[in-house]
Order: C-alpha cells, then structure tokens, then sequence
C-alpha cells in the first residue's frame, strides 16, 4: 500500500518536473526559433524554413544592424540610464535618511507628500509632461527622457531607503555624534555606506527600468539621432516588418542580445532585488 | 515595528524640541529634501495640476484653452474608440487575473515543493521574459503571429494544416487581442512567479511536513495550506496585475497599433492617439484623469485590504 502511494508520487513528480521543464522551452523558444531562420536568404527560407542552415551567412545580420542602427541608439540608452540613476539614487537616499532620522510633523507631512506620487501612473501626465519639458527647452533631448523617469522613480527608493534607514542600529550615529562629528559626516560616513544593499538594489532596478523605457521614450524623443536602443527596434518593425523574415530574425536577435546578455551576467541580482522591492514595498 | 518606530523617534525628535531652533539641523533637512521634493514638484505635482485642467479645457497645445467644464468627458463616453479601449482593459484585467495568477500560482507551487536539481534552475528561465523590454516582447510576438511569415503559419505550412496557415492572428478582430494576450501571459508570468514562490517558500517547514505526516498529497497541501496562507500575496499580485492593466500600452500599441479597428485599443492607446497624433490635449487629458481614478480606485482597494489582513496577523 504504502509503496503504492510512493510510486505514484513518483510518478506525480516525474510529470510535473517534465511539464515544468517543457513549460520552460515554451519561454525561451521564441529566443532560439530566430537562429533557425537567420543564416538562410530569403528565397531559402520562403522553401525550407525548418531546414537546418546548409551556409552560415552573415549578410542577414548586417543588413539588421545597419537598418536598426543600434550601436547609437545603445549610447543613448546607457546615457539615459546614467542619468536616471544619478538623479533618483542620492536624492531617494537623502530625503529616505531626513524621514527615518529625523523625524517630525513636517518631514512626515513631506513624506506622505511623496509618497502619494508613488501612486501615481506616468500616463496620467503624459500631455503636460511634454508641454512642460516644452517649456524647460528639453523636449527632444535625453534629459528631457530621464528627468521625468526620476521624478517617477524616486517615490518608490524613499520608502525603500526609510525602512531601510529606520531598521539601521542607532548606536553607531549616536558614538559619532559623541566624537563631534557633524549631521553631514554621519551621514556620508557612516549611514549611506550601512545602506550599501539599498543603493545597490535601487542602482540595479533603476537601470533596468531606464533600459525598457517605451512610452516615454516615444513621447519625449522625435529626432533619430536622439533614439533610445527601444525606439530603434519599435521602428525597425514599423519599416521593415515581417516580409523579410531571415532579416527579421536576425533584428530580434541583436535587439535581445544585450538584455538577455545582462540577465544571464546578473540575474541572481535582478531576481533578488526585484524580490526585496517587492516585499518590501 | 512600532516599538522600533518609537525608540527611534525619541533620539533625534524629542530632545531637539527642547533645545531652541537648531539651524544647522534645519538647513541640512532642507539641503537633503530639496532634490526630491523638488523632482515631485516639477515634474510630477505640477503636472499633474496641469492634467486636471487641461481635462475641463478645449486644447489644441496652439493658441488658448478654451475652458469647456465636463465636455471632454461626456464625449469620451459617447466615444466608441474610447469606450472599446475601456471595455479591452477591464476584461484584460479580468482575464489576467483569471487566467495568469493561477498558472502562475500551478508554476511557484510546483517549482517550490518538487524542489530537484532539473527543476531548480528553470525560476531562472521563467523570469528571463519578464525582464525583456517591451518593445522586444512585442517583437517576438510578430515573429510568433505575423501572417504567412510567422512562426506559426509556417510551422501550420510545414505540416500542411492550411487552416491554420490561413488564420491571421493579428489582424483577425476576435483573435488579434488573444493573441497580445498570450504574449503577455508569455511575459508577465514570470514576476508572479518568483513573487509567489518567495513567498511559498516562507511557509514554515514543518508545517509542510506534519502535513505530509498526515497523509495529504500535494494537491491537498496546495488547497488546504498554501493557498489561505498566501492569499495575502495572491491579492496583492492580482491588484498588481488589475493596475498594471489600465495602464496597458506598449505591447498593443507595437503590435497591433489598437487594431484592426479598436479591436486591441486600450485606455493608453485612445490617449496617445488624442494627445500626439490628433492633437487634442484636452480629451487625451481627460482619458489621462480618467486612467488615475481607475488605478486609484484599485489601489485604494488594496490597502483595504491590506489593514484586513495587518489585523489577522
């Protein structure tokens, strides 16, 4: 009887690790299909698209990169990024240590202040946005792409940063203080590199928010010499299309590379900290 | 929590209050606040100020606003673009959560308790779609569905199943948003997943194995156990997913364009298209206000029900 059962459960747990694992070919197939039909010319694919390649040919992929140009438009992203990161980390991490350090009826009124913006979707405000930026004579520049990012970004890493802020022991500011070091010193030399993981979390997800901009990218940016890495892949598909699929193929292969390139670096990172953002917020 | 809220507010709050006005403290405040209040200020608050307005206004972004009171939004509800971007939305968010949740849930479950050297790193390739940009999610989804071209109509060629060949599944109206959504599935899952199994995995172990003691499969464990005890994560995932879906735009917008007709149009869609393509800033404000009242609505549903559960525990 009992052997039964475990033979059973054995059994049990053979299909469910081969649904699992066949459910995870269904994830990364559409990254593979491409190597399939890119080394083939047109014609080739038009009469054997599941043929294994007879030529490895490489036209395809330079036709690709000269028609999505993505060695400009992967300078303009990094530059985003950067600028993004520069802008959210410290200013997320200041206001977090003034909320958890220094608390009082108006840092908490401020705080609830920013908090709310945490609410806050960016399609909201996509019309004034553009017209503000309009204003400020940033419209079709990179800043005017990562300025409003990190006003968007911030209200999320100031309340990672304050919870974080608030668990640190106080001891420590408090032996410093004794030593006669100022409000700026503690908090430059002791506290921020204490929160070391928080920046570290917030540098990594801020990077990768930055990097998969669509929607705003779209808005804000007109001119080709100005296009981020996804702009360049939306308009590829709105030129190009489908027809040409070998080309195609190839396109998806260079737009992905770098990201999957990323992931497979970092991704015991970028699963950890998207787990600690999202517990914790 | 709250003792160590406490401890901490006496140190620096109360003792200050005793002492006069300490105006280096108060200048430091200001210097490490100004950066970010000043960000929300700029380009968020004021913004958002500006949307409200623009919304009860007749604008073109040329020459005056004409201010109109509710216009904007007694048209856009005798609007048939925006109210087929409504209903798309409402009933993404209503299969999302019907249909990505529980298979996410099936996937961290099993993931979490046949725990064995194959399937330990597959979290790893499930979360892989989730961290893809959108516009190369959308990409793939075009290599997948593009008619006679694609991966399916020529895999449908191959065995000759001309049926299938002949179906076009992003310009066929009732296919073309079930098409976007399996994409979707495709590439959102993988967040639910590692979000639900982190939390699976924080169930206590041997809860797990007086269950087994007691002779419960897995199936039983799953229903009985790790369903009510991360039905706080469940809800929180699907308000996720419920907000995530009036904000919907990338994907349909790179795949479809809206289309064909409004058949794929979501609220994001019908405002880019009034606001930067028709140049009508009062109406794509309007639709902006009306995506806010709806993400507000669902937010504030979650942390109701949030308290709910702060008192359970």
């Amino acid at each position: 009887m009992r052997k039964a059962v475990s033979v059973r459960s054995k059994l049990t747990a053979f299909l469910i690790t081969l649904f699992l694992v066949l459910l995870a070919l269904a994830v990364i197939l559409p990254l593979l299909l491409p190597f399939m039909f890119v080394f083939k010319t047109r014609l080739e694919y038009n009469y054997h698209p599941w043929s294994w390649p007879t030529e490895i040919r490489w036209t395809n992929f330079i036709e690709a990169w000269r028609a999505i140009q993505i060695g400009q438009g992967l300078l303009n992203t990094i530059f985003v990024c950067l600028g993004a990161i520069v802008c959210t980390v410290p200013a997320a991490a200041m206001a977090g240590y003034i909320f958890a350090r220094y608390r009082s009826k108006v840092t908490e009124v401020i705080f609830y202040f920013i908090l709310a913006g945490y609410f806050v979707p960016v399609q909201m405000v996509l019309i004034p946005l553009y017209q503000l930026c309009g204003l400020l004579n940033i419209t079709d520049t990179l800043p005017g792409l990562f300025l409003p990012m990190t006003a968007f970004g911030i209200p999320f890493w100031t309340i990672i940063y304050r919870s974080f802020f608030m668990r640190l022991p106080n001891e420590l500011a408090e032996a410093a203080r004794i030593d006669g070091a100022g409000h700026t010193n503690i908090f430059l030399r002791i506290m921020l590199p204490l929160a070391k993981p928080a920046t570290v979390l917030a540098t990594l997800l801020v990077f990768m928010g930055a990097w998969s901009d669509y929607l705003l990218s779209l808005i804000m940016i007109n001119s080709a010499q100005n296009y981020t890495m996804q702009l360049r892949i939306a308009q590829f598909m709105n030129q190009y299309g489908v027809d040409h699929m070998p080309r195609y193929a190839a396109a998806t292969i260079i737009a992905a590379a770098p990201t999957v390139i990323l992931y497979i670096i970092g991704h015991r990172w970028i699963i950890q900290s998207t787990l600690a953002g999202a517990l914790k917020g | 929590m709250p003792e160590n809220a406490k401890a901490y507010s006496i140190i620096p709050g109360r003792s200050k209050k005793k002492k006069p006005l300490d105006w280096n403290v108060l200048i430091f405040k200001i210097v490490l606040l100004a950066p970010a209040v000043l960000f929300l200020v700029v380009f968020m608050y004021y913004p958002i100020e500006e949307t409200f307005r623009l919304s009860m206004t007749r604008s073109t972004g040329l020459g005056p606003a004409v201010f109109i009171g509710l216009q904007n939004y007694i048209r856009l509800f005798q609007n048939e673009e925006f109210l087929m971007g409504l209903k798309n939305v409402l009933q993404w968010a209503f299969w999302s959560v019907v249909i990505q949740i529980p298979l996410a849930f099936f996937i961290a479950f099993s993931l979490s308790i046949f725990k064995n050297k194959i399937t330990k790193p597959l979290r790893v390739i499930y979360y892989l779609a989730n961290v893809l940009p959108s516009a190369i999610t959308a990409m793939l989804g075009r290599f997948v569905f593009a008619p006679r071209h694609g991966v399916i109509p020529s895999l449908a060629n191959k065995f000759n199943w001309q049926w299938l060949a002949r179906i076009d599944f992003l310009g066929n109206p009732n296919l073309a948003f079930w098409s976007i959504f399996a994409i979707a599935t495709w590439a959102y899952c993988g967040f639910y997943i590692i979000y639900l199994m982190a939390n699976i995995e924080q169930i206590p172990q041997d809860i797990r194995e007086s269950a087994e003691l007691d002779g419960a499969t897995p199936w039983q464990y799953a229903w009985y156990i790790v369903i009510p005890m991360t039905s706080y994560a469940l809800r929180i995932v699907s308000i996720l997913c419920i907000v995530g879906s009036m904000k919907l735009f990338d994907l349909p917008w790179l795949m479809t364009t809206g289309g064909p007709g409004y058949a794929t149009s979501t609220l994001g869609i019908v405002l880019y298209k009034n606001g930067f393509v028709n140049w009508q800033y009062g109406r794509a404000a309007a639709i902006g206000v009306i995506i806010f009242l709806l993400s507000l609505f669902f937010t504030i549903l979650q942390f109701s029900l949030q308290r709910k559960d702060r008192d359970v525990l």
